[in-house]
């Protein structure tokens, strides 16, 4: 009979334990980020959207061998003059990339000409539009800061589609 | 026929059909009077994924069971085959979700047996530190998943929603991304800890500890999680063995086998923890050994940091065309859910002639058929939630 | 007091969780809290009994009957009709703010904020939004659903939690119907939602839903036993079933310290309001005795295949029912509408409230801290531990109450 009405005691502080505990953090600050109006700065090394400087690529193809989903395409053309290759279009698929790292790591240009941005807000509307194609005559990217929006870093690649609809040589 | 209200007949016709296909037919016999077919998944919310569970049922008492899996099958095996020695890292991050460090390792492992490359010792160091905190965000993900299938919700936020982010914090500080990491390189590791991680690192271990004390407040001693998991699906020593179950779920059936302590890889050898070890081998052990693994796991976190030593972080391995010579290699782990093995045949080309991973919680989970008979719905669940499967790596 | 918190480790990840950013956070809701409370603590006092307004309305609703001639009945209609539907209102209004107050609770519990944007102020709208959302959902039958039941299901669970209101006593003369049996009206009509959840169970043809029914009838039918044995005590303490003669029975002091609400009752007031409290959490099929509902092994049990105003009415039922176990808890135990001993300014319905939403919190505190019991332990933990002790219960009380009233 003690045992029965030790074992209910027992319980009965085992209950009010764990009630303590959700009762002592009821009381807590809570840990939520409230996303759209407070945004967490991503770490140094985060691995966000990739972004690329047309003017620094020698066009090497490495990044275009090492990317283990084949999001990266580029077009070359031989320079009879410089003997280099100049880049024509480079092209991310944001759809298939993988945010592995590895093509900023094979990257042979210093600084490297694609490298990961800390940009981690990357939308897309339309399936056509994951495709980011950046092009040399374009002006040189600015300095990408966290938090500034993706568009911006983007406006030197734009889903080919879409360029043609609205790229001044269209209406040409 | 009005495709949105079928006469009965054609309702029952697609259960027959379940019975009578060639898996069923064979496998479970069939419906009595009193029995009803239940298929549970793919979509449920308590199968940890896209597993399907065909249970045969008398009331709530399952007399019959038999796991269908494939659902998540995205082909990493084969799809290895065709992918540079550095890019199947990338695969592997896919295989179990929960502990990607591990899965790098592993295959790490196993290329450099194949090429026959010395890792640094800062490289080795920081291996452990990196897969012990993913080890311990995956038994998190138990802990608090296994609290869901039992019916408290509240541990899964503390267990997942917070100590398991800060973790997946610090690995993103170390490899740039929460979940895929892709940073157990071959020969060595991405890169260098930043600045400042191991005193974070060092906080986090305290920090866990004290959790720790509050998990077992809320779960680990309730008297109706105690209930619910005692004694329940328990898995014999001799079955767990016929089976080939590893890991805390055979450690939980209390046989004492770790590839840590039994065959120490990188430097574990230098590090002084205990074997958690269950009894019975019933739901609550394995929780338990869990549990108890996150504690020794804080403990070679510590000597792990204070061992810390300076140097290289990466072996000598040539930046591109990776190459090993022709060969097999079979790499394995202690991983979060048993052994996690990496079989690697090499040509001498550039990219494997085939891998295969030996993923425990695929044969963790053929144990499902033996140990679900007799127990209820309810049980089910729990069960399903302590053998701790992650899909991603059953169905590779 | 150590809290467990991520910036503590690893540094704020945001602004807002610097020390001064949490310490200001914090200040603020709990000034914001105090002042709400105090608005509404005054504008009650200001505002008076309303069952003494209702009163003086309705002499002049005679005079003026009387003076202009119209027919006899309209004052007694009116009596009759304005309570009704004002507990039509309230029953409609309390799952909205129940369903609130456990998104805050649970959400703070687990270290989370819970709803912040809809109604910009905490998300105070959330629930008149989910609301909106559910009418507006397509009502979705499943093929081969026994249709009728399937139909009929949510009105039979939700009719007797609304009819439940009727006795309840909201303060001093505010019940709606003051019946002289009340206590057996509500326990009895209360026990008829299971036949809904049974209905729906087998309605829906889904095994999950079946099981759910089952589960829920089984537990149902279970616990109504004990939980009616629980309060018996109270009934023979006070000497009447009527809910506002318990709660007359309840006002005043013992030993001029104590106030006599018959939860302070040594021994027998404890055990009885435990398992009371335990047995009305069952009855409301919530955690830990969720288990007709329980989301992870019968997905959502009896309503997986309810959707939109349907799936609505079965929420709204289990809700009524918190707040009327709660309720009913309140009357029972705790002295209803009787305030503390220094409180006597606050009106008899602030009072009502604030007991009746204190275990509100106390379900809802269990909710989100125990896990689920299985089924057959669930029903041995009924007939063999709480059945027993009821009736030992019952026993003592009865002994107690001959021997000092001889």
């Amino acid at each position: 009979m003690f045992d029965y009405f030790c074992a209910i005691g027992n319980m009965g502080w085992a209950f009010v334990k764990g009630l303590g505990v959700t009762f002592k953090y009821l009381f807590s600050p809570a840990v939520t980020v409230q996303y759209p109006y407070e945004k967490l700065t991503p770490s140094e090394l985060f691995r966000g959207a990739l972004a690329f400087h047309p003017d620094l690529c020698i066009s090497c193809d490495m990044c275009v061998r090492a990317c283990p989903s084949n999001c990266i395409s580029l077009e070359a053309k031989r320079n009879e003059q410089t003997k280099k290759k100049d880049l024509q279009w480079y092209r991310i698929d944001f759809a298939k990339c993988n945010y592995c790292r590895l093509c900023e790591e094979i990257c042979l240009t210093k600084p490297k000409s694609v490298h990961h941005s800390r940009e981690f807000e990357l939308t897309f509307t339309s399936r056509n539009d994951f495709v980011v194609e950046w092009r040399p005559e374009r002006p040189q990217p600015k300095a990408l800061e966290p938090g500034q929006e993706w568009v911006k870093f983007l406006t030197q690649g734009r889903p080919p589609g879409r360029r043609r609809a609205k790229s001044p040589e269209g209406k040409k | 026929m009005n495709p949105l209200n079928p006469p009965a007949g054609v309702i029952n016709a697609t259960a027959d059909s379940i019975l009578s296909g060639p898996s069923f037919e064979t496998k479970m016999e069939r419906l009595s009077e009193t029995e009803m077919l239940l298929n549970m998944g793919p979509q449920h919310p308590s199968t940890h994924g896209v597993l399907r569970v065909v249970l045969k049922l008398d009331g709530e008492v399952v007399t019959g069971a038999m796991p269908d899996v494939g659902y998540l099958h995205r082909g990493v095996e084969k799809l290895s085959e065709n992918r540079l020695y550095p890019q199947v890292i990338v695969l592997t991050d896919r295989d179990d979700y929960l502990c990607a460090m591990l899965n790098n390792w592993a295959y790490c492992l196993a290329v450099e047996q194949l090429l026959k490359v010395e890792v640094p010792a800062r490289a080795e160091y920081i291996r452990v530190l990196v897969g012990e905190l993913n080890r311990i965000a995956s038994h998190l993900v138990l802990i608090g998943t296994f609290g869901i299938d039992i019916g408290a919700f509240t541990p899964f936020l503390y267990a997942f929603g917070r100590e398991r982010e800060m973790i997946l914090d610090l690995l993103d500080q170390v490899s740039g991304a929460r979940i895929t990491y892709n940073y157990i390189r071959i020969g060595g590791v991405m890169a260098d800890l930043p600045a400042g991680w191991t005193e974070k690192a060092g906080k986090f271990v305290a920090h866990m500890r004290a959790c720790l004390k509050e998990y077992d407040d809320l779960l680990t001693y309730n008297p109706i999680f105690l209930d619910r998991t005692r004694g329940v699906g328990i898995l014999s020593k001799e079955s767990a063995v016929s089976y080939g179950v590893a890991g805390p779920n055979l450690r939980a059936s209390g046989v004492p086998l770790d590839l840590r302590k039994m065959a120490p890889y990188g430097v574990y050898g230098k590090f002084d923890f205990e074997m958690a070890l269950g009894k019975n081998g019933d739901c609550f052990d394995r929780y338990l050994v869990r549990r108890n693994e996150i504690e020794q796991s804080l403990r070679i976190i510590e000597q792990a940091l204070e061992a810390l030593p300076a140097g290289d972080i990466l072996g000598k391995v040539p930046k591109a065309n990776i190459r090993p010579p022709a060969g097999e290699a079979y790499a394995h782990i202690e991983g979060a859910r048993g052994w996690l093995g990496v079989y690697l045949i090499s040509d001498g080309s550039l990219q494997p002639y085939r891998m295969h991973v030996r993923a425990p919680s695929f044969i963790s989970l053929a144990v499902l058929q033996e140990i679900l008979k007799g127990w209820k719905v309810a049980d089910v669940v729990a069960i399903l939630g302590s053998i701790d499967i992650v899909l991603g790596e059953v169905d590779r | 007091m150590s809290f467990q918190t991520p910036w503590a480790v690893l540094g704020p990840a945001v602004p807002s969780q610097t020390p001064e950013g949490i310490r200001r956070r914090y200040q603020r809701s709990v000034l914001l809290v105090l002042f709400l409370l105090g608005a509404v603590v005054l504008a009650s006092v200001w505002l008076g009994e309303p069952a003494i307004r209702f009163e003086a309305l309705m002499s002049r609703l005679s005079e003026l009957v009387a003076r202009k001639g119209w027919p006899w009945w309209v004052p007694d209609f009116v009596r009759l009709i304005v309570p009704c539907s004002l507990i039509l209102i309230f029953v409609q209004l309390v799952p909205v703010f129940v369903l609130w107050w456990e998104l805050k609770v649970a959400a703070h519990i687990q270290v989370r904020l819970g709803p912040m944007h809809v109604g910009l102020w905490h998300g105070w709208a959330q629930p008149l939004a989910d609301g909106l959302k559910l009418l507006l959902k397509e009502d979705i039958v499943p093929a081969g659903a026994d249709r009728w039941v399937h139909f009929l299901a949510p009105i039979v669970a939700f009719v007797p939690a609304y009819v439940c209101y009727a006795p309840i006593p909201f303060g001093a003369d505010m019940a709606a119907a003051d019946l002289d049996i009340g206590v057996l009206f509500v326990l009895g009509l209360s026990g008829l939602t299971v036949i809904g959840l049974l209905m729906a169970g087998w309605g829906s043809n889904n095994k999950y839903s079946a099981l759910g029914g089952l589960r829920a009838a089984a537990q149902v039918v279970s616990y109504e036993v004990p939980r009616v044995i629980s309060v018996l005590p109270v009934v023979m303490w006070a000497g009447s079933l009527s809910l506002s003669q318990i709660m007359a029975a309840q006002s005043g002091l013992w030993g001029g310290v104590i106030p006599k609400w018959f939860i302070f009752y040594p021994v027998i007031g404890q055990v009885s309001f435990l398992i009371y409290l335990i047995c009305a959490v069952a009855e409301t099929n919530r955690v830990p005795f969720d288990i007709a509902e329980a989301e992870s092994e019968l997905v959502s049990g009896f309503h997986t295949e309810y959707s939109g105003m349907k799936f609505a009415f079965f929420f709204m039922a289990e809700y009524a029912y918190v707040f009327l176990g709660s309720a009913l808890g309140a009357v029972l135990f705790l002295g209803g509408a009787e305030p503390l001993p220094l409180m006597r300014w606050l009106p008899t319905y602030v009072v009502f409230f604030g007991k009746t939403m204190f275990l509100v919190f106390v379900f809802i505190w269990f909710r989100w801290t125990f896990p689920r019991l299985r089924v057959d332990r669930l029903m041995d933990f009924c007939w063999k531990f709480l059945l027993p002790w009821s009736l030992v219960n019952v026993l003592l009380a009865g002994l107690v109450f001959l021997v000092r009233w001889g």
